[in-house]
């Protein structure tokens, strides 16, 4: 009754092919859609740059990261490290004069090209050993950056943004910095949705199957591999730059250490590998939660009278979100998405239920 | 158990044969008995249905049939395997001894006297035969118990001794198979099940591996239930045979029986005598024992 | 080329890898049995030193009484982490198998932070500070200690997978359903391993505690344990000693003639520098059995 499939019938190969063949998910997208451009004007400023702003931006991150570890089934564990060579290539090509956008760009592709030429030599293994290697170009690139002067920016090792200028506009405000990751949410939001539909993303399927049986069908799984790494990593590296240019504003090298890459593998697991809206869900599950936790056993605490040091609080967060990951990996290991998944398929032949098994 | 029987020829107590220890149907009671069997793997996929046999008490029982017949899931269903390949039985009763095993985990069903020795042997590779034996032995407390048993295995297979130090996993196919029912032996099993042990052995060594377990079913009385695809070699050594067909059992039989019907000789024996191929295509769409 | 300064830094490197050597053996015990990367490996070690130094602390007993009181009690942490956590991921894929190892690991370290807060204790196992004298090189008496535990510790394990439940814990290594099917309780083995891996983070917790005081930072020893037992290969308990003792002196050799180029912390780089090398040229590392496609 909600989701209306009565009705729906495609008489040629578009139709049929559409993202959102159901209305009532078109009106869901488009209700969202409405809600997150006039987000300025019904929420605070402080929700908007310090909730949604984040959200959207790590969101886009984790979508790069599902790229690669839940459609093509090759594990990352470094991706932090690829934001961060997207961010500091992007912040010395700004403050050298580049145009913001091609600074941004150039920020994505550097991050392309050394996260492509590592994965060149590291896809070679599979499995934990892919695991590992990526575990350790994160060690590598935490230690150059931090101990090469030229790229951390001295000895404060805090490069400092310049102002973003979009198409030449100076984008200073709180609202712009929204407008701006919102876009880029956008865009590989959609890339990612039309994934599904292109022959990279069946080849990705494939790959991340049964990669010999891939072979076998003529599709280079090497090299499909090695566009999966690039393109997360393009994705990864304009994200790592959009972060610092819109949020931070500053960039060190802390903002991209081994313990932001677990928490963008915690947010794709959480939210399910491969799944797209489960990409928002976890990104948000990941940031909020642990903010709440915090409140929610301060208000316990405060309540049974016992005194929490301001130590004990401040590694309340790390041990809700390793829970939180045990958690979920232990009752749904497919995540929120597919949680919702579950949800929506109930919703589909609501209330006749009955007829599903 | 009302089972089709060949329109050739009815089993006859009378003519017990000299192979393999009790007749069908004789006094003594059935140590396994299946009846009416169902396995269903992932939910989703039947696997066999309405499968009933009977294995007597110190008897040799074939269990005959073609590649994914559900022969091997049989097996698995009596050893309590299944669940490692997310099989599950459905419906039906499985007992042994008298006693029903359904539940059952594996380590319990083994011992209580269960042995079955896995297709493709699946020999514990990067151990010794020697420690192969003794892994096996895990079951069976005291360790001399197991040098006891080890002694033996030894004795029914002294080539296993002769290679008793090397990598199992670098043994000869025969060497393996050889193993793998030793392995099954150090359980001290009332009831070995065989899966396919001919699998890829030269014909020599299957006569002779074949020949080992006759004589340890004769000297020892353990019961032995075979499946094979190999129904001549099967054939000469048990008493009688059941033949599954796309997951039933489509023929119940004394082992002579079964060697003299022409519709087996026709599909498992290789033909009794010159037909033409337009005979044989006819007659394959329409067997006689499905009814 | 200053000889007794190489050779200081060899020998010290070497009893320090052979303390490293007693991380990677508990991840090549679990990984041996379970086929599970145990990332959660230093915090065990972490774990296992704070358990130690709390019995000693609320049960008013010496040392030698609290560490092995503390090994029983992370044997049952061990048995209780396998049962509770990763017996239901059994056959996932393994990403899902590493992300709950990482998310313990995270737990873990926040928990002990949380509860014991983040200053260092030390360790008092009774070792005096002052180095031993090796003709003009100085040895490390920490590190001595501790590269005899290990080595102890490895005989003790080459004798047990020879006794009949090391043969039965080899077996179920190799193959479940062929263990199942003789009658081995499949379940209980693993349960074995991780309980032994857990006593032995225990002892090494203890020891590298003694060498760098307790608190969180033990849990950092992991990065060090995966690199020896990658190297050594992940199954091999005799490959986790001897890669010990490789990367221990190939680290120290390294850093103490770069870091003075690099101004420090080349250590860490060393480490991830020689992971990656491996993975590379020679994935399953020096003794390593299984293939790699197996994962």
């Amino acid at each position: 009754m909600l989701f209306r499939q009565a009705g729906i019938h495609h008489t040629d190969y578009a139709s049929d092919r559409a993202l959102f063949p159901v209305p009532a998910d078109r009106i869901m997208i488009i209700g969202l859609l409405v809600l997150a451009v006039t987000a300025p004007l019904t929420t605070s400023s402080l929700t908007l740059s310090s909730y949604l702003l984040p959200w959207l931006v790590w969101t886009s991150a984790t979508l790069g990261l599902n790229l690669i570890l839940g459609w093509a089934g090759q594990f990352h564990f470094g991706y932090a490290a690829i934001m961060g060579i997207g961010a500091y290539a992007s912040v010395h090509a700004a403050r050298n004069g580049v145009p913001w956008e091609i600074a941004v760009a150039l920020g994505g592709l550097t991050a392309t090209v050394i996260g492509s030429t590592f994965a060149f030599a590291a896809l070679r293994v599979k499995g934990l050993y892919l695991a590992l290697s990526t575990l350790a170009l994160q060690f590598v690139m935490d230690w150059v950056i931090s101990h090469v002067p030229a790229i951390s920016g001295g000895t404060q090792a805090t490069l400092q943004a310049p102002p973003m200028k979009l198409l030449g506009q100076p984008v200073t405000s709180e609202i712009g910095f929204y407008y701006v990751a919102l876009g880029w949410c956008l865009i590989v939001t959609l890339f990612m949705l039309n994934l599904r539909r292109t022959a990279l993303g069946r080849a990705l399927v494939a790959v991340r199957e049964k990669d010999f049986a891939a072979a076998v069908i003529g599709v280079h799984s090497f090299r499909y591999k090695l566009v999966a790494f690039a393109t997360s990593s393009f994705i990864g590296g304009v994200s790592g730059a959009i972060l610092i240019f819109t949020f931070y504003r500053a960039v060190t090298p802390e903002q991209f250490a081994v313990n932001v890459s677990i928490e963008l593998l915690a947010m794709v697991i959480v939210g399910g590998l491969g799944s797209i809206i489960g990409s928002y869900f976890g990104a948000a599950f990941i940031l909020l939660m642990p903010g709440l936790m915090n409140s929610l056993i301060g208000w316990l605490a405060s309540r049974a009278g016992a005194q929490l040091g301001v130590e004990a609080l401040a590694h309340i967060p790390h041990a809700v979100y390793g829970a939180l990951i045990i958690i979920f990996l232990l009752v749904e290991p497919m995540g929120l998405g597919k949680m919702y998944a579950n949800l929506r398929n109930y919703l589909l032949v609501w209330p006749f239920g009955y007829a599903r098994k | 158990m009302n089972l089709p029987v060949s329109a050739g020829s009815t089993p006859n107590p009378a003519t017990a044969d000299s192979k393999g220890g009790a007749a069908p149907g004789a006094a003594a009671a059935p140590i396994l008995s299946l009846n009416n069997v169902e396995v269903i793997y992932d939910h989703v996929a039947l696997a066999i249905k309405g499968v009933s046999l009977e294995v007597p008490a110190g008897g040799m029982v074939a269990l005959l049939g073609a590649n994914g017949a559900g022969k091997s899931t049989t097996l698995k269903s009596v050893s309590g395997l299944l669940r490692a390949e997310r099989g599950l039985v459905t419906r039906g009763e499985l007992q042994f001894l008298g006693t029903s095993i359904d539940g059952l985990l594996p380590q319990k069903r083994v011992q209580l006297g269960i042995a079955h020795v896995l297709e493709g042997r699946r020999v514990f590779e990067h151990l010794t035969p020697d420690e192969n034996l003794v892994a096996a032995s895990a079951v069976r407390g005291t360790t001399a118990d197991m040098r006891r048993n080890r002694d033996k295995v030894y004795g029914y297979f002294p080539r296993l001794h002769q290679r008793r130090g090397a990598q199992s996993g670098y043994l000869s196919g025969g060497e393996q198979q050889m193993l793998a029912i030793g392995r099954g032996l150090m359980t001290q099993p009332k009831l070995l099940m065989l899966d396919e042990p001919s699998l890829g052995l030269a014909p020599f060594l299957v006569a002779e591996i074949f020949e080992i377990v006759r004589r340890i079913n004769r000297e020892e009385g353990l019961s032995v239930l075979l499946v094979e695809q190999n129904a001549i070699a099967a054939l000469e050594v048990v008493s009688h045979g059941y033949l599954m067909e796309n997951g039933r059992i489509v023929m119940h039989d004394s082992a002579e029986a079964m060697k003299k019907n022409p519709d087996i000789q026709e599909f498992y024996l290789g033909g009794a005598e010159g037909r033409s191929f337009h005979d044989i295509k006819h007659y394959s769409r329409r067997k006689r024992w499905l009814t | 080329m200053d000889w007794s300064l190489f050779a200081e830094l060899a020998l010290n490197g070497a009893m320090a890898g052979l303390m490293y050597s007693l991380v990677a053996l508990g991840l090549v015990l679990i990984y041996k049995s379970s086929s599970v990367p145990n990332l959660a490996q230093g915090a065990m070690t972490m774990l296992g030193a704070y358990f130690v130094l709390e019995v000693g602390r609320h049960l008013h007993v010496p040392m030698w009484v609290a560490i092995p009181l503390a090994m029983l009690l992370m044997f049952g942490v061990g048995i209780g982490i396998e049962r509770v956590a990763l017996r239901r991921l059994a056959g996932r894929p393994i990403i899902m198998i590493l992300m709950m190892t990482l998310g313990l690991d995270i737990f873990l370290r926040a928990i002990v932070l949380t509860v014991f807060g983040s200053s260092g204790r030390p360790m008092p196992i009774g070792i005096p500070d002052d180095p031993l004298f090796l003709g003009p090189i100085l040895l490390n008496r920490s590190y001595a200690v501790g590269a005899a535990v290990a080595l102890a510790l490895w005989g003790l394990f080459v004798l047990f997978f020879r006794s009949r439940r090391g043969v039965v814990l080899r077996a179920i290594s190799d193959d479940y359903t062929a263990s199942w099917s003789v009658g081995i309780s499949v379940e209980r083995g693993v349960a074995l391993s991780w309980a032994m891996s857990a006593a032995v983070a225990t002892i090494a917790g203890v020891l590298w505690g003694s060498v760098q005081g307790v608190d969180q930072s033990l849990s950092m020893l992991l990065l060090k344990g995966i690199t020896v037992a990658v190297l050594g290969g992940l199954d091999s308990i005799g490959g986790a000693i001897l890669a010990g003792l490789l990367l221990g002196i190939f680290e120290s050799v390294a850093s103490g003639y770069l870091d003075k180029l690099v101004g420090g912390g080349s250590r860490d780089l060393v480490v991830a520098a020689t992971l990656i090398l491996t993975i590379m040229i020679r994935p399953h590392g020096l003794f390593g059995r299984h293939d790699i496609e197996r994962i």
